[in-house]
């Protein structure tokens, strides 16, 4: 499903965030990426987005080699990629529903499909309930919660959450891994990039472990050993 | 049927953004306005000159006054000679009694000047020809040809009221006032582009997380920025209907006034409009939407970064 054949990526500055990286994600994979800050963990999740280009090496996704992805064809990568980033908010002037339905109205849905497919991804997240809150009208966990709804509006094959339980309390963060797993048993694959030693442990999947740009670890049911 | 869809999206988010932002649409609509409306005192200056010398041009011609001795067989004969020259559109025969008639119309007041006919007794005009040229340029071929011996003998005299002088100083009245004008339109022009420029910028700054968010969900390029393309276009609408909607109360108020200050009811300012509506706004709007378009992708290329 993913696969990153000795991928580098140095910043144009000279920052180095990967080296030499070599990986493979099986469709279905849960797999956790653990590191200390600044490691390259978000590097390689962007990568996977073609947020960033690698410097040097290859990465394919489902058969498709995106390593010298074309402009025009970033947006067709990212609707099979749901993506949960730390800095990817909801906007505060939409509703729930209104938020999640952004993400169809913008790639040119039809309005039958978007009001079929919203309602199963609130419900998929349980917040069909809240539907026609604002976002300040709902906790960090529900927020965050919505903004795996939205992920999740054009059936990605592959979900990349880049620390989608930074700032919430244990239980929140429980909530959502939960999710995340549930996502996964549909067959989803999901590349989880976090800090959570608890959440890590807990889950009992394939953890790569990730030090200053280069993979030290990469364990079928790993643990956090940083 | 998808890009349907997205079109429509797209004008809605554009007259969204429009609205959201009112104020700074407002000063974009305001100056391209101005720009317009600096434009089209251009066109009516240009018009209006082009009204001035038609009319003078038409009152140019060539009175030949013959001796009064003359009789008019003699004369039309000379008319007849005189038409088929290719230089000549038009000419009207003027009999001693409409020579006569005329000057007691404008002098008939004047107790001296009625006084001194009445003592000649008989009427002291000659017959006289009016002739028009088809342009300026054959005006001297013309009157090289009365020079001619065979008519030389019969004239009297020949005025040749050319207004040569003042036409050359219409004509560089209204070629500085063209200039004039052009100047002040491209000067309203590039302030526009520069306002255009920055509500492109500070729409794009105001719409930041919604356009991160839909390069991230996988909208297209072109999805994001039709919005902004919209707006242009939305704008240079709002302006052309603004600048018509000053400028036709103008013309029917201040017709009548344009018309009789130059003196002539051709300098119709507003029929002109009636007729060439179409071609002016068209063009204009065409000027107008050009400009905001290419400043919003100019904005976009530069703040957009897609
Ligand atoms: N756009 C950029 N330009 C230059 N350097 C960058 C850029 N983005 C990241 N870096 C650098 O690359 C390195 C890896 O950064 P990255 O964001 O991938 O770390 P991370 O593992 O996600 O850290 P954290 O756990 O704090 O989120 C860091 O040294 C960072 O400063
Ligand atoms: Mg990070």
């Amino acid at each position: 499903m993913i696969r990153l054949k000795n991928v580098s990526k140095t910043y144009p500055n000279g920052t180095v965030g990967l080296q030499n990286v070599n990986l493979h994600i099986r469709p279905g994979e849960f797999v956790s990426v653990v590191g200390q800050s600044g490691t390259g963990k978000t590097t390689l999740a962007k990568m996977l987005i073609a947020e960033e280009r690698p410097s040097h090496g290859q990465i394919v996704i489902g058969g498709w080699d995106i390593t010298e992805i074309r402009r025009a064809e970033i947006p067709y990568l990212r609707r099979q990629i749901g993506v949960v980033f730390q800095d990817f908010k909801l906007l505060p002037k939409k509703t729930v529903y209104e938020n999640v339905a952004f993400a169809l109205e913008v790639c040119g849905a039809e309005s039958r499909k978007i009001k079929a497919i919203v309602p199963q991804a609130l419900k998929i997240v349980g917040l069909t309930a809240k539907a026609d809150r604002y976002p300040r009208q709902i906790s960090g966990g529900e927020q965050q919660r919505v903004v795996i709804a939205r992920s999740l509006v054009h059936r990605p094959k592959i979900i990349v959450a880049d620390e989608p339980t930074g700032n919430l309390d244990s239980l929140n963060t429980r909530e959502i891994i939960d999710l995340l797993k549930r996502i996964n048993d549909f067959g989803t694959t999901v590349v989880l990039v976090t800090h959570n030693k608890d959440v890590v442990n807990e889950l009992q999947r394939r953890v790569i472990t990730i030090d200053r740009g280069l993979v030290v670890s990469d364990q079928e049911e790993g643990k956090y050993v940083l | 049927m998808k890009t349907f869809v997205s079109i429509l999206r797209s004008l809605r988010f554009g007259l969204q953004n429009f609205g959201r932002n009112i104020w700074l649409s407002a000063a974009t609509v305001l100056v391209l306005t101005l720009a317009l409306v600096s434009v089209n005192a251009l066109v009516s200056l240009n018009v209006l000159g082009q009204t001035a010398l038609a009319a003078l041009r038409s009152r140019i011609d060539v009175s030949v006054h013959f001796k009064p001795e003359v009789d008019e067989s003699r004369v039309q004969t000379v008319r007849i000679a005189l038409l088929a020259l290719p230089e000549v559109s038009s000419i009207q025969y003027v009999s001693p009694a409409e020579s006569l008639e005329s000057f007691s119309q404008t002098y008939g007041g004047d107790q001296a000047v009625a006084a001194s006919l009445s003592e000649v007794g008989a009427n002291p005009f000659g017959a006289a020809l009016i002739i028009r040229g088809r342009d300026l340029t054959g005006y001297p071929k013309i009157m090289a040809a009365l020079e001619d011996q065979q008519f030389a003998s019969l004239i009297e005299d020949k005025d040749y009221d050319n207004r040569q002088a003042m036409i050359a100083r219409l004509e560089s009245i209204s070629s500085r006032a063209a200039f004039g004008g052009l100047a002040v339109s491209g000067l309203f022009a590039l302030i526009a582009l520069l306002i255009v420029f920055n509500t492109v910028r500070v729409s794009i700054y105001t719409h930041r997380e919604e356009i991160g968010i839909m390069r991230l969900v996988g909208a297209s390029d072109w999805f994001i920025r039709l919005p902004f393309y919209v707006e242009a276009v939305l704008s240079s609408v709002a302006a052309l209907a603004v600048c018509a909607g000053l400028l036709l109360p103008f013309l029917i108020f201040a017709g009548p006034y344009i018309s009789h200050f130059m003196g002539t009811p051709d300098a119709d300012l507003l029929q002109f409009y009636r007729t060439h509506a179409f071609q002016v706004f068209g063009l204009e709007f065409m000027a107008i939407a050009a400009l905001a378009v290419l400043t919003t992708k100019a904005a976009a290329a530069k703040y957009l970064r897609v």
